[in-house]
């Protein structure tokens, strides 16, 4: 053996994982010059299939094990949403952030709060969730933006343990047996549209109108991500990822922009929390874990960070496998690292990354690459004054 | 040329010095840019040139001295800000976003004055789109001008080196400075790319836009720059018209490295 | 509020400085792999559970199972000092083979960087809790639950300053971090290999030039800032008699905020920030009750990155005083 690659073992992985790809990378470009209607008839199909999803029958074969609506609802819909939300912060405006499940649980709180003590209903709560959680999203990054990366995710790592700490020693709001009885959305209509679904009523058993609530969320959410990514803003995000200091000097308030896409983010953490809290009736602080935000970055970053539908994918994968493979269920977690690891390792930019972002991965820049740095140390010029 | 020497002063800085730890980079420098010039800025290697320009545009603040822009003081102010006042540059070592087209390039230059904001732009709102639009038109229309209106979907690192720096020519331009800073443009280039080179750089001129110059090609300087300065250690030792400077006993001095008398 | 802290004042003291010394053992792990690579090692919290594991089993194979005394308890702490360092250190050296190594040479970026080490932080906290603990450790269906240490020692007082009382297992934990530190001092400051990695550390380009393998530097700055994560683990297991797979979360958070509170890349900001994060916490707990413990530590990481990212002693390991 003379290549070195092949006697470590990864050679036969890394050429697996390519025939695995390459037809992922073909999609994309052939996405690429796809002409208007093409790709308004594939938008089409994919709602079409996103609303017959929770059907017996898809779930005979998606989720054996479980009901399968229920799943689609958590974790499946909570994580794209999450998901979508996130790569706004790491996929678009290049920064880390570990503490993401911060602005679920505040969203989640909000409509716990309000909802038992105020009695608001769930359209009033929402709207006041996404401010709250945009704005503790601007507290949090206006301080700690000017970090260089690796700091900035370990700073919002902090963050989100401060708010699911707070909330289990706040005896106000609950303490560590959180909040019962959340009400649900009102009724927006009892109509029936196939034999047992009323999609606009909001009741106990049946999961699918949330699971509803989150593709319409998601729909609206995607539009709007997808408008912002080929204006002004998706320039500026996109050139500060490349070259922050060019990007400032060329008339770019990168500060600014990159508050922004944090406020963002956090907007959809927390509408996503509102729902998920509105759903559930009850939640407890440690619905909020750590692991849950390092799931969400890994979703994003399998997926291909700041390409929807890679993202949309990785986190429809990681909230779908294990639940598919309950037999695995215990090794899930053991599993899931192994393949982050692996993944870091044969296909960094994730499986449906954008051309962008692959050759940003490929070239170790974005996100501050390593190999510049090991290279040419320069870490007082990092941390950047203010 | 003698008509616009006479030309208020667009750039000023006064008595600017800047340290670095116990290094003085620029020690009390005068410096005056006038409306409509091309002005060189010429010296030996670490003479402090490409520091004047990190001074103009806000990447260093001043440890003394005060830099006025069109009359009004510029030091202290943001750097984006400092290129919506009017202020654009382009880089020694290109830094392009290389993963960008061509287009795309220009266009995040062209969105210093862009004023929809991610509400606008998230909606689709009209007064975006024709923003959006006229974005479009402009950063076609500065490609053609500086020659490469034919590689505007490329991406910035797929293009020739000469390419990239006209690219960051018309990123900069994009910004509708009313002074562009061109830090050695024609490194690296080729004679017949240096003379394209000077017709563009006459051409802003010729638009309207002042030109402050860094470049070593001391031929390409003589030839288009309407007064020259020479900077030494941090210290302007020579000013005025290419000729004069040119036969400047202390710039030889500090171009050779010995007395003038002594050669 | 503060009448608790009036009262409470010198008890703090010292079970902050006790606590601190661990938190400053943990922190040369990420500070020494900062200074030299620029990276957080994100699993070097798992570098540190797997040391009490490693500190266990030396125990158990001793067949210690009660308090020793005199020369044996001497013995048996050098024993599972050891022990927990060659886990430690080992498992460092086999992160930085197996996450990191391929990705540094690829030059990735530190998104990618940190991916793999989340990754690997969870593939190896399973691990204990699915396989080791319950198989290795004869406790079947309990690897997510707290694992019992044997008590090493009896705690007693020992003196006392003022009102406070200094045990002797305290004081055991302090001097032991303080005299790890001093070593760790003089290897980096007085040996080739020390040079090596502030020369690395300084400016790797030229490093290589001059003839500095930088492979093996790297691997020696994971296995030295391993042992003394393992060191730390020893420590902490005597002091506290137990340990857990999740124990690392915390504790590796914790001694992160401690290595850039006193600079990261910085040896004995280090020790400065490790103290002092446990004195705060310390004191803090006094006033605030216990449940808000962690809370403190994490308040003090997000304030000391908004308003000194560059930490009390500020960055250096490529200065030449480590």
């Amino acid at each position: 053996m003379s290549h070195s690659k092949n006697t470590t073992g990864i050679g036969p992985v890394r050429a697996a994982m390519r025939k695995i790809t390459t037809p992922f990378d073909e999609m994309r470009d052939w996405w690429g010059r796809a002409p208007g209607w093409v790709r308004w008839t594939v938008y089409g199909l994919v709602i079409v299939a996103a609303l017959l999803a929770p059907s017996d029958s898809v779930g005979a074969f998606m989720s054996p094990e479980s009901d399968w609506a229920t799943i689609l609802f958590y974790p499946i819909g909570v994580f794209v949403l999450l998901a979508i939300g996130l790569n706004v912060v790491v996929g678009q405006a290049g920064l880390l952030d570990l503490g993401f499940v911060a602005f679920f649980a505040i969203g989640g709180y909000v409509m716990a709060v309000i909802g038992t003590e105020l009695g608001w209903n769930f359209w009033e709560i929402i709207v006041v969730a996404v401010l709250i959680s945009s704005l503790s999203g601007i507290i949090l990054g206006a301080p700690t933006l000017r970090l260089r990366g690796d700091y900035l995710a370990i700073v919002t790592l902090g963050f989100g343990e401060i708010v699911r700490l707070v909330a289990q020693n706040t005896d106000a709001i609950g303490g560590p047996r959180g909040i019962n009885s959340i009400p649900h959305p009102p009724d927006m209509s009892d109509i029936e549209i196939i034999p047992d679904l009323q999609p606009f009523t909001y009741g106990v058993i049946d999961p699918r109108p949330y699971y509803y609530l989150l593709v319409a969320l998601c729909v609206l959410v995607i539009i709007f991500a997808r408008r912002l990514e080929k204006s002004r803003v998706g320039r500026a995000w996109a050139a500060i990822r490349e070259d922050e200091d060019a990007a400032e000097i060329m008339g770019v308030p990168t500060f600014r922009f990159k508050l922004l896409a944090f406020a963002i983010g956090a907007a959809i953490g927390g509408a996503t929390g509102t729902v998920f809290a509105a759903k559930m009736i009850s939640i407890v602080p440690n619905n909020f874990p750590f692991i849950l935000s390092a799931t969400i970055l890994a979703a994003v970053v399998l997926g291909g960070s700041g390409n929807l539908p890679g993202v949309i994918l990785g986190a429809f994968l990681v909230g779908w496998l294990p639940e598919r493979f309950r037999g695995f269920e215990d090794y899930r977690v053991l599993l899931f690292g192994g393949v982050l690891v692996l993944m870091m390792i044969v296909r960094p930019q994730g499986l449906l990354p954008s051309r962008q972002r692959s050759a940003e991965f490929a070239e170790g820049s974005g996100m501050g690459g390593m190999g510049a740095e090991v290279a040419t140390p320069t870490a007082k010029a990092e941390v950047s004054s203010r | 040329m003698s008509d616009v020497t006479g030309g208020r002063a667009l750039l000023a800085l006064d008595q600017i010095t800047m340290r670095f730890g116990g290094v003085v980079a620029i020690d009390g420098l005068d410096l005056e840019v006038r409306q409509g010039e091309i002005f060189a800025l010429i010296g030996p290697n670490g003479a402090g040139k490409t520091t004047v320009f990190n001074l103009v545009t806000g990447v260093y603040q001043p440890t003394a001295g005060r830099v006025a822009f069109d009359g009004r003081k510029i030091n202290g102010m943001k750097r984006f800000s400092v290129t919506k006042r009017g202020i654009a540059r382009t880089f020694q070592n290109i830094r392009l976003f290389h993963n960008m087209s061509a287009l795309e390039n220009v266009l995040v230059g062209a969105d210093a004055h862009h004023r929809t904001g991610f509400i606008g732009a998230g909606l689709g709102l009209p007064w975006h789109r024709r923003e959006e639009r006229e974005g479009r038109a402009l950063a076609r229309e500065l490609l053609d001008f500086v020659g490469i209106g034919h590689r505007t979907e490329e991406w910035a690192k797929n293009l020739p080196y000469g390419d990239q720096r006209r690219l960051e020519i018309a990123r900069a331009l994009a910004t509708k400075p009313k002074l562009l800073l061109l830090d050695e443009p024609a490194a690296g280039m080729n004679p017949a790319e240096k003379r394209s080179l000077q017709q563009l750089i006459r051409r802003i001129c010729d638009a309207g836009t002042t030109v402050l110059l860094i470049e070593h090609d001391m031929g390409l300087v003589m030839e288009i720059s309407d007064r020259v300065a020479v900077l030494d250690f941090g210290q302007k030792i020579a000013e005025g018209r290419p000729a004069e400077v040119q036969n400047n006993p202390a710039v030889i001095e500090a171009y050779l490295g010995a007395p003038a008398d002594a050669s | 509020m503060f009448n608790d802290l009036v009262s409470q004042f010198w008890p703090s003291t010292i079970d902050g400085l006790a606590l601190g010394s661990i938190y400053a053992l943990i922190a040369l792990g990420y500070t020494m792999v900062y200074g030299v690579l620029r990276l957080i090692n994100f699993a070097h919290s798992e570098v540190f559970m797997i040391g009490t594991f490693g500190a266990l089993l030396t125990l158990n194979i001793l067949g210690v199972t009660g308090p020793v005394s005199g020369l044996t308890f001497v013995g048996v702490l050098f024993l599972i000092a050891a022990g927990a360092m060659i886990a430690s250190g080992g498992t460092a050296v086999l992160l930085e083979l197996v996450a990191y190594r391929r990705l540094r040479k690829k030059g990735a970026s530190r998104l990618a960087f940190l991916i793999s080490a989340i990754g690997a932080s969870l593939f190896l906290q399973e691990l204990f809790a699915l396989v080791v603990i319950p198989e290795g450790f004869d406790r079947p269906q309990a690897g997510r639950i707290q694992v019992p240490v044997p008590a090493l020692m009896e705690k007693e007082p020992l003196f006392s300053i003022g009102d406070a009382v200094v045990r002797n297992d305290k004081l055991l934990v302090f001097v032991g971090a303080i005299v790890m530190m001093i070593v760790l001092d003089l290897i980096v400051n007085r040996t080739r290999i020390g040079r090596g990695i502030r020369a690395t550390a300084q400016n790797p380009e030229s490093a290589v030039l001059m003839g500095v393998n930088i492979d093996r530097v790297v691997l020696m700055t994971f296995l030295i800032g391993g042992a003394m994560a393992g060191i730390a683990a020893a420590l902490y297991v005597v002091e506290f008699e137990n340990t857990q797979f999740f124990v690392g979360f915390l504790l590796g958070i914790k001694a992160f905020t401690a290595a850039v509170m006193g600079g990261i890349g910085n040896l004995r900001g280090a020790l400065v920030g490790g103290l002092a994060l446990g004195l705060i916490e310390a004191y803090g707990t006094s006033m605030l009750g216990s449940e808000w413990q962690h809370v403190i530590a994490f308040s003090i990481l997000v304030l000391v990155l908004m308003f000194r990212p560059t930490g009390i002693l500020g960055e250096s390991l490529q200065q030449a005083r480590a």
